[in-house]
């Protein structure tokens, strides 16, 4: 049986590479997708690099919403699953081989796309291959869900088009997959939330930037499973081995796959998920104050905890006549850059309560009270919200021997616990919290 | 041919099923001789298909049971599968696919199939080999399906419509090589609308009509119990007067059209002889003489009332 398998995974491959269409759609479009993204973001240095998780996305998405259910609805059409049925061997080994077989079509148009990324733009590489494949294949499984939902849905070839582009074009235009999320309004963004586009885009993209791509990542590959999974029972519960048309419990099924998109976006939303997300590079002053009102405050720790502590208002000008003086003419807290200075003071908090400093508390009230008064309250709320929604962006500094900080945490921890100390700055600012 | 009972090699009883509201089939029961060439015939819609697919196991019949080689198609369907090599009506391949890589693909999930090889060259399709299945001609299709249904070395083949759409020099083909099938000991269950077919191919029939067997019987015994007059057709220059023709023995009915008679009787030796007899008498030349024993469509006639051809099924469902 396991040789029946094999010969049919490999005849599937076989038949892919022989027809001419399947080369257009496998590996010409999303080539063509990958110069259309060069050119568009020739500009940014490296080129492209912020755009490959959308790239790979696209292409998976293409492959697993058009390619499958087309080799499955007109295999069906020509009757050769009824052949298949016929044979000694369940028809669902064969539906695995034939997505299988996609699977690998799939990696190896992705792996093209790097490769020429590379070669034509200099875009450089996953930083993790081994996450980035397993991203790839959380992404692969969901949208592979999707598409054999798609080929019980078709009645034929044509169909499989139509419906295709019904999850396609959403995704692309709205879902953060082909208009970066940055790019798109906050409403937008939101509905991008019930989308499995943005999880595909969320978990691709952080391994060929982020230091642990996929830490933080087990909502984004969880909503992905759940939407795969969805799809697929209810395209096993409508595989059709023979022509002819779908079953009357069509729209149960297609009912409840969507429904695993909205209660993912729904739990996405009611857990701060759905962050929004800014335009990157310096962009932190194009912050709106509907984004800035968009952040939430909840589940801080106390300013008396062992984490973020931050001292009363009312401070001792003894116990601060050394610090204060330094902290004022610390020269990374006075950079042109009104944001950066921010990012760098909000870190000096962070990187004195990992070290367990005993003047944590202390100098974070210090720093708070410099941003409040060495920079327009436009401008702190705004560098305050790009630490908050965009914790990787900008520069971060992890020892500062001018105020006897000589201890460097690890760079993760300290942009983590910068935002909680944002969090708590911005929020006193707005005055959602109190003092 | 074969007429001897033989042990059962498919054994069909009480089949029914239904698609919505249409009754495909009403109760049909019949039993396949291990051996034979047993020919399911009907009109289009009568139901073969139907029948062909439940024993095979691609519809589930509503009632009824099905044993291969005494197995029970409700408990052991899977081991029926490995005795069963099938050629389906109306099926394709992937264009792309070459004879050799489809006999490769569906042997590779049998434990001791026919080689690829083997098969091409049986089947006469080794200049094909290589070639894409959508080069091939109509025959070769079918001698192609034909291949892969005997890939597993079953000892039942079902074959529905195996010669439908061929041109006759394939039809002809085609046939031998069922016939071949038999003679090395399988069975050869096969479906057909086509009356010259059934009766030159099969050993039994079964008649289907809108979903019920009406006849089962070897061709040559239904055609014999039929009780339709054979056709006499006689040309004469000049014509057999009305008179001498009306007054033959054993004519039941007759007549002309120019100087041709046409003649309806159940003793066509002794009208023939008689015939020529009134010629040389009437020193009228014989042009031509043509006679038409029953056929199987006569059968069909006498069996529903309608005429084979346009035999429509209502609620066809086939």
């Amino acid at each position: 049986m396991m040789s029946g398998l094999l010969h049919h995974l490999l005849l599937v491959l076989n038949l892919s590479f022989r027809n001419p269409q399947g080369i257009v759609y496998g590996y010409l479009v999303p080539v063509i997708f990958l110069f259309a993204f060069g050119s568009i973001f020739r500009a940014d240095t490296p080129p492209l690099l912020d755009h490959m998780g959308q790239i790979m996305t696209i292409t998976i998405l293409g492959g697993a919403c058009f390619g499958l259910p087309t080799a499955l609805v007109a295999e069906r059409e020509l009757g050769i699953w009824r052949r298949y049925r016929l044979l000694p061997v369940p028809t669902a080994w064969l539906v695995f081989s034939t997505m299988l077989a996609r699977a690998l079509i799939v990696a190896s148009s992705v792996l093209v796309q790097l490769a020429l990324a590379r070669a034509i733009f200099g875009t450089p590489l996953p930083t993790h291959p081994g996450a980035a494949l397993l991203a790839f294949l959380f992404v692969t499984a969901a949208f592979l869900g999707l598409g054999y939902l798609i080929a019980g849905l078709a009645d034929n070839v044509p169909a499989v088009q139509a419906i295709g582009q019904c999850i396609f074009l959403p995704m692309i235009m709205l879902g953060g997959v082909g208009v970066p999320l940055m790019a798109l309004p906050l409403w937008a963004q939101r509905v991008a939330g019930f989308m499995p586009g943005r999880y595909a885009v969320e978990v691709l993209q952080p391994c060929f930037q982020a230091p642990s791509p996929l830490r933080g990542a087990a909502f984004r590959l969880g909503a992905l499973t759940v939407i795969g999974l969805a799809a697929g029972v209810a395209g096993t519960k409508l595989f059709r081995w023979e022509p002819g048309r779908r079953s009357g419990s069509a729209r149960i099924w297609v009912t409840a796959a969507l429904a695993a998109w909205a209660a993912v976006g729904a739990i996405a939303w009611q857990t701060g998920q759905l962050k929004p997300v800014l335009a990157q590079a310096g962009a932190w002053s194009e912050i709106t104050e509907a984004q800035i009102a968009e952040i939430t405050f909840d589940n801080l720790p106390n300013d008396n905890d062992i984490v973020a502590s931050l001292a009363p208002p009312t401070l001792d000008p003894a116990a601060t006549a050394d610090l204060a003086p330094k902290l004022a003419a610390w020269p990374p807290g006075r950079l042109d850059d009104a944001g950066q200075s921010i990012r760098h003071l909000v870190a000096l908090a962070a990187i004195a309560d990992l070290s367990a400093d005993p003047r944590e508390a202390v100098l974070a009230r210090l720093i708070f009270r410099q941003i409040n008064t060495e920079f327009a309250p436009a401008e702190a709320r705004q560098a305050l919200a790009w630490i908050i929604l965009s914790p990787e962006d900008g520069q971060i500094i992890r020892k500062a021997p001018e105020l006897a900080l000589y201890r460097h945490p690890p760079e993760r921890l300290v942009r983590q616990r910068s935002v909680i100390y944002a969090q708590k700055y911005l929020g006193r600012l707005l005055r959602k919290l109190p003092e | 041919m074969r007429n001897t009972p033989a042990p059962s090699a498919v054994s069909v009883a009480g089949l029914r099923k239904h698609y919505g509201a249409t009754e495909a089939l009403r109760g049909v029961t019949f039993e396949v001789g291990a051996g034979q060439i047993f020919g399911l015939l009907g009109p289009n819609g009568a139901g073969k298909t139907t029948v062909l697919e439940c024993i095979l196991g691609l519809r589930q019949p509503d009632s009824g049971a099905i044993h291969v080689h005494g197995l029970d198609l409700r408990t052991h369907a899977a081991q029926a599968k490995l005795l069963t090599g099938a050629q389906l009506q109306g099926a394709a391949l992937q264009d792309k696919i070459t004879p050799r890589q489809a006999l490769e693909l569906f042997g590779a999930f049998y434990a001791n199939p026919y080689s690829a090889g083997e098969l091409l060259g049986r089947f006469d399709l080794g200049a094909k080999a290589d070639l894409p299945f959508a080069t091939l001609s109509g025959g070769q299709r079918q001698r192609l399906f034909l291949a892969l249904a005997l890939v597993n070395r079953p000892t039942l083949l079902v074959l529905d419509e195996p010669t439908a759409g061929l041109d006759p020099q394939a039809r002809r083909t085609l046939r031998t090589m069922i016939r071949e099938l038999q003679t090395e000991g399988r069975t050869v269950l096969l479906s057909t609308h086509d009356l010259e077919e059934a009766g030159q191919l099969c050993d039994q029939l079964a008649i289907l009509d809108q979903g019920r067997i009406i006849a089962t019987a070897p061709p040559a015994e239904l055609i014999a119990g039929a009780q339709a007059p054979s056709r006499l057709t006689v040309r004469t220059a000049p014509p057999l007067a009305r008179a001498g023709i009306e007054a033959l023995p054993g004519v039941l009915a007759c007549t002309q059209d120019g100087d041709t008679w046409t003649l309806d009787t159940q003793s066509p030796n002794r009208l023939l002889a008689e015939l020529v007899r009134r010629a040389d008498e009437a020193a009228a030349e014989l042009l031509g003489v043509e006679l038409r024993r029953p056929s199987l469509e006569d059968v069909f006639l006498e069996l529903t009332g309608r005429p084979w051809a346009g035999a429509a099924q209502p609620g066809d469902a086939s």
